[in-house]
């Protein structure tokens, strides 16, 4: 039987921009940690391009969201890792360990497989990525070989578990009999003052190992050993000799593969544990968007995130945010472009619903600090980036864009936002808007999204992007306050 | 196993507000007297004084044994330098300079074992010779040793001392086990050298390996095997070690509260101070000639004694009110002295004290300075009320120094009316430095006889005696006086 790959199709790579501008990489080391390995950090870098490869990730997270799944699939990547890590030792090893240590990775190996199979088939898988491997699973332990390779290693096993002696170290000599018999100076000690009762704290010396537990003397005392104990020792030998390879391939790329889903589950129990929920996409064909509660995962790890909804019904499909600064309005705009990508990705997406289209790709046009070398103006380079979004955007592309054509005047920043937006709403693409420019927000095909202030501080912003016009004035609100005549003051002092 | 317990003072700790009593109560003085600059008899004795929870049972079990203690005072005062000196040899002779490196445990523990054998032969051997207590604290404590102690032991555990002091080597069995690394390995009594078995073993088969001289990496890795096999016995003779030293040390702490009563059984001597010991009955609370002991140490005399009955069952509140300097607070700090002496079992300076219980004492006094700047004077007591509320039980003791003052006389007789009726009906007893009249009255009329009002004497030429009396309410006396002057207008 041939082993399929647990992660379905591959995709393409993002661009560099997007991967910038969405603060991908910031994402990544917490989802991979900062030693990010380079296969799964590749991995997280691509795009898939059909849904139903997104989709077919998805089931398999289905899956691996279930505790008892998760935990087995965790466990046997573990041990398929020390397996190879105890192989990877076996090739330096002295000859009186080597035996040893053989027959050790393919015990490992022996449980890890039995183990993992027999607890997946009694629970209900239903992604074709883990069902396939089960049966996969299946047709190796069934096999001669495995059958007849457990069976000597149980036997090689039980010949070194015989194998005890008694070692007197004396200078720089080192004797070794086969044990016979002698009294337990520990348990000596332990009677003989018993009769002082102490408080009951231990105190345990720990002593940390100064050499491995590999060497020439160490090989020296179990030549001494296997001299007393010959059979046993045969037997540990000959099983290396007939059982040269253990860990099949297909067994090695899915234990490769999990860490795909296992690393990013990770991630979410982080993410959740503060209180944030993690969901699983559901692409949409008629248009539509209806996310709610999404949010930053960057915030959300220190516990400040706060979550914001996003709908429409596929009719209007650009969105203008505006509103008060340090409102979060770049976080609600970046937050729905790490879900979009994440739902790329094939991987559940930070939000308690979510409801999609399976973009065909994702554009952005965040500020660059302006390069005075550079040839082109930062409002030069805007334009620039604006007509190379609308030469490839279609009516399933998501454009994200943090004020552009802010390096002008408003009336000419509106007017190239009226054109701009006017090119993607004919081509029905989706688009994310952030300006400060309000007027932008009265176009016919907008929905007017708004970064709202506290209303319990007004000079302090809530987070929260709601639907709604721009507000006319913030100052009035802010020469309130600063008298104090503000709902919760006034109500402390008459209160 | 050796068990002994010369205080019973059992879980309990140090009540919640420990610091605020030590204060209020001038412990610091008593105790500096009692521990003569013993830093462990001070700090016995502060736990002992300020113990959350006793029972009379408890009480007069440590009675006995301070009784005891007096009369066996050499014994004591023997025993108490023998665990002295043995904790101060370990402290100049025993280094764990290395507790991760099982060779350097196993030399020190065992070279203390043989200290501790020193010791307690010497322990024996004078109890051997000490005429028998009588009282259960002490009696329990000498059966414990000789039923464990015996010259069987000793030898025992100077033998195992040898066994590491030298440099025999090491013997141990060993197993096979992962990647066919060494485990399990126990430390083997070594086999007796020209012993019939070691002749054995000599002749049978044996495989020998020799480090090269020059193999330096091999004589580390000899070194590593040694300490860890050394290290699967080093935490236990580390434990055999400290549990004789936890021995030592429990005893000289339990000793060295009987030899603070010793030190402060000097000083009544010295002053002249009368000498007794609690006694409990139900519904009596009195004491003759209760002296204020720690304005005595001040005074390094005696001072003025106070006498007082209340036969009252259940919970009762003394207010003491009238003229400054009059000696109230002494009044109440003697009295909160004596019932901690007292539940402590040792003796009070009085000639007789009954208390119907040994309950807890709580104090909350007035204070010159307020700690922090933040929050008005009275917020601040009424938290440092609050702080105690919730350890207060039945047949506890609150002595209160003005509390409540820090607001006007007409709030604060309100809340002190609030705060000491809840205590009483809750069973807590309460003495009561106070000015506040609204409450004094109030209480006094709805209270009745729970309630005793301590006055300070005046003689008929108005000179202060420094004794309080009996008091009682004069209503009316000022409206009387009011009308009076009015109609001599």
């Amino acid at each position: 039987m041939e082993y399929e790959s647990l992660l379905g199709k591959r995709g393409r790579r993002a661009s560099d921009q997007v991967i910038w501008d969405l603060r991908i990489s910031e994402l990544l080391t917490d989802i991979l940690g900062k030693e990010k390995d380079e296969y799964l950090g590749a991995l997280y870098l691509e795009q898939l391009d059909e849904k139903d490869a997104a989709v077919f990730r998805l089931n398999v997270f289905q899956d691996m969201l279930r505790k008892e799944v998760y935990d087995e699939v965790v466990k046997f990547v573990e041990k398929i890792r020390e397996c190879m890590r105890i192989l990877e030792l076996e090739k330096e090893a002295y000859e009186q360990h080597k035996p040893g240590l053989h027959l050790d990775a393919a015990l490992e190996y022996i449980e890890a497989l039995e183990s993992f199979h027999e607890k997946l088939s009694s629970v209900k898988i239903g992604s074709e990525g883990l069902k396939h491997f089960l049966a996969y699973l299946n047709s190796i332990i069934e096999s001669e070989t495995f059958r007849s390779m457990k069976e000597r290693a149980y036997e090689a096993k039980a010949a070194r578990e015989k194998i005890k002696v008694r070692v007197k170290i004396i200078g720089d000599k080192i004797k070794v009999w086969s044990y016979d018999d002698g009294e337990d100076l520990a348990s000596f000690i332990e009677a003989l003052f018993a009769r002082f009762k102490g408080s009951g704290q231990v105190e345990e010396v720990k002593y940390h190992r100064t050499a491995g537990e590999m060497s020439h003397i160490h090989a020296a005392i179990l030549e001494g050993a296997f001299g007393f104990f010959k059979e046993e020792y045969n037997i540990l030998r000959k099983f290396s000799e007939d059982f040269p390879s253990i860990i099949d391939e297909g067994v090695r790329n899915f234990s490769k593969e999990a860490e795909f889903y296992i690393s990013y589950v990770k991630f979410m129990r982080r993410i959740e544990e503060k209180g944030y929920p993690f969901v699983i996409p559901r692409f949409t064909t008629d248009g539509s968007i209806k996310v709610k509660g999404f949010y930053s995962p960057l915030l959300a790890k220190i516990g400040k995130a706060i979550p914001n909804d996003i709908e429409t019904d596929g009719e209007k499909r650009i969105f203008t945010i505006t509103g008060m600064n340090g409102g979060g309005k770049t976080t609600f705009s970046i937050s729905f472009g790490q879900l979009s990508y994440l739902s790329k990705l094939g991987v559940p997406v930070p939000a308690s619903e979510a409801m999609l289209p399976f973009f065909s790709s994702i554009m952005t046009a965040f500020p660059i600090e302006e390069d005075k070398g550079e040839e082109l103006s930062r409002l030069e380079h805007d334009v620039v980036r604006a007509w190379n979004i609308l030469k490839s955007a279609n009516d399933s592309s998501l454009v994200i864009t943090n004020e552009l054509f802010s390096t002008t005047t408003s009336e000419e920043g509106f007017q190239l936002a009226e054109l701009f937006l006017g090119e993607l709403n004919k081509k029905r693409a989706y688009c994310l808007y952030v300006t400060f420019i309000p007027k932008v927000a009265s176009l016919s095909y907008v929905i007017s999204l708004v970064a709202m202030p506290s209303r319990e501080e007004p000079l302090r912003p809530s987070y929260k992007i709601l639907p709604g016009s721009p507000p006319a004035e913030y100052m009035a609100i802010r020469i309130a306050a600063k008298y104090q005549l503000v709902y919760e003051k006034l109500k402390g002092m008459l209160g | 196993m050796i068990q002994f317990d010369l205080l019973r003072l059992g879980k309990a700790t140090r009540i919640s507000i420990a610091d605020d009593v030590r204060t209020d109560l001038e412990l610091d003085k008593i105790v500096a007297v009692a521990s003569n600059g013993d830093k462990l008899i001070a700090e016995t004795w502060m736990n002992v004084l300020l113990l959350g929870e006793t029972s009379e049972e408890d009480v007069r079990y440590r009675q006995d044994a301070v009784k005891d203690a007096l009369a066996h005072r050499e014994t004591v005062l023997k025993m108490y330098s023998i665990s002295g000196d043995v904790l101060d040899r370990l402290r100049r002779e025993i280094f764990f300079f290395r507790t991760d490196d099982p060779a350097v445990v196993v030399h020190e523990a065992s070279r203390g074992i043989e200290i501790f054998a020193d010791a307690l032969e010497e322990l024996i051997t004078l109890l051997r010779s000490t005429p028998r207590f009588s009282s259960k604290a002490f009696s329990d404590l000498m059966e414990s040793l000789f039923a464990n102690i015996d010259e069987k032991f000793i030898s025992s555990a100077r033998e195992v001392a040898k066994i590491f002091s030298f440099d025999q080597g090491i013997d141990f069995s060993v197993k096979l086990g992962k990647y066919n690394s060494l485990i399990d390995p126990i430390l083997l009594m070594p086999k007796e050298k020209g012993s019939l078995l070691s002749k054995i073993f000599s002749v049978g088969k044996e495989y020998t390996y020799k480090l090269d001289p020059r193999d330096e990496a091999g004589a580390q890795i000899l070194y590593d095997i040694e300490r860890w096999v050394l290290s699967q016995v080093a935490s236990t003779i580390l434990k055999a070690y400290n549990h004789i030293k936890e021995f030592f040390e429990e005893l000289r702490r339990q000793l060295s509260f009987y030899v603070g009563a010793m030190n402060l059984n000097d000083f009544f001597d010295k002053l002249g101070l009368p000498r007794t010991y609690a006694e409990f009955e139900q519904g009596r609370f009195s004491f003759e000639n209760l002296y204020c002991l720690s304005l005595s140490i001040s005074r390094s005399g005696k001072t003025v004694p106070y006498s007082l009955e209340i036969q009252k069952d259940g919970a009762f509140a003394v207010l003491i009110s009238g003229a400054n300097r009059g000696g109230k607070t002494t009044f109440i700090k003697a009295v909160g002295q004596a019932l901690l002496l007292a539940r402590s079992g040792l003796f009070v300076p009085a000639e007789s004290f009954y208390i119907p219980n040994p309950g807890a004492v709580y104090t909350h006094f007035l204070r010159e300075e307020e700690r922090t700047l933040s929050y008005g004077k009275f917020e601040e007591e009424v938290k440092r009320f609050r702080g105690f509320v919730g350890s207060l039980k039945k047949g506890d003791f609150v002595i209160m120094d003005e509390s409540f003052s820090t607001t006007n006389q007409l709030e604060a007789s309100v809340v002190a009316e609030n705060v000491v009726s809840a205590l009483i009906d809750s069973g807590i007893s309460v003495f009561y430095v106070t000015f506040l009249q609204d409450f004094i009255y109030k209480f006094v009329t709805h209270y009745g006889d729970k309630i005793v009002l301590l006055v300070p004497e005046r003689l008929e030429d108005g000179t202060r005696t420094y004794r309080l009396m009996r008091g009682s309410l004069q209503p009316g006396y000022a409206m009387d006086l009011w009308k009076k002057l009015h109609n001599s207008g």
